[in-house]
């Protein structure tokens, strides 16, 4: 029976998602889910929070980046 | 391996570069400024800071590629050298200290349960439906913004740029589960903000 509570549960998950959590404990985690949907729903948005925030903050890259940066350094080294 | 083939060239490119071939360090310029500059647009937040930062970036490769040993892949030591010209950069600004995002960290009772229901807890999965476009890009620059240093940056690397734990480690200098611990902390409190953008306080 496992003791492990929804604090403990978020204090692993980074490193239960990763897979490097000690067997033991993983299998704790996983003994924890099954029984607790807060747990099972805090996972879910906090696995999602990466992805939100990569797609809203996406941008292009500006036109003529490359020849600007050649420019500049260009100037700096004195050619 | 084809990743090994690519990093050698880097690296026989830098040297060549350091030995004062032009063109091979215009090369390495063409093949790296991109990655660079949205790294540092991330760490940033915006494309004329981020255009500093590559400049700076690539005048300290160019100075700097005498010295490069080869003992660390050239793109880890051209992200480290970014990465530090972007925190450097944001020291400089003039700025207000970034407000604190520690009052989202997830909130539990006496026993260690979740203070808030099923329904509240996963709301924040569904951020980009429930919030207007503009706003959620608005909110989500802020929140990446107002992390602490070392938490932006591994969030950055790791979560953003989606570089490899083990890559991300050699660019900050420090260990794996460093890394790890950082970027969880900073989904953590970057998860509570979204939850407290879509009307529930975490």
């Amino acid at each position: 029976m496992t003791t492990m509570t929804c604090r403990d549960g978020a204090e692993f998950l980074m490193d239960y998602l990763d897979g490097v959590l000690p067997a033991d404990v993983r299998a704790d985690v996983d003994a924890h889910l099954v029984g607790c949907p807060k747990c099972v729903a805090f996972v879910r948005s906090y696995r999602e929070t990466p992805r939100i925030l990569r797609e809203s903050t996406a941008f292009e890259i500006p036109d003529g980046l490359v020849t600007s940066l050649q420019r500049f350094l260009a100037e700096r080294r004195g050619k | 391996m084809e990743q090994d083939g690519e990093a050698q060239g880097d690296e026989a490119l830098a040297r060549r570069a350091g030995e004062g071939d032009e063109s091979a360090f215009e090369t390495l310029v063409a093949r790296f400024h991109g990655r660079v500059y949205r790294l540092a647009r991330r760490l940033t937040g915006s494309d004329g800071d981020a255009q500093d930062v590559m400049q700076d970036t690539f005048l300290q490769v160019y100075r700097g590629l005498g010295s490069f040993r080869g003992e660390s892949k050239l793109s880890t030591w051209l992200f480290r050298i970014a990465t530090n010209a972007a925190l450097m950069h944001r020291r400089r600004r003039e700025r207000r200290p970034a407000e604190s995002l520690e009052e989202y960290a997830p909130r539990f009772d006496d026993e260690g349960r979740h203070q808030l229901g099923e329904a509240e807890l996963s709301l924040p999965a569904r951020a980009d439906e429930l919030l207007d476009r503009r706003r959620l890009v608005e909110h989500a620059l802020e929140g990446i913004d107002r992390l602490p240093d070392l938490y932006r940056t591994a969030f950055v690397l790791r979560d953003l740029e989606e570089m490899p734990t083990a890559e991300v480690a050699a660019v900050l200098g420090c260990e794996p589960a460093a890394v790890r611990q950082r970027v969880h902390r900073a989904r953590l409190l970057l998860r509570g903000y979204l939850s407290h953008l879509v009307g529930v306080e975490p």
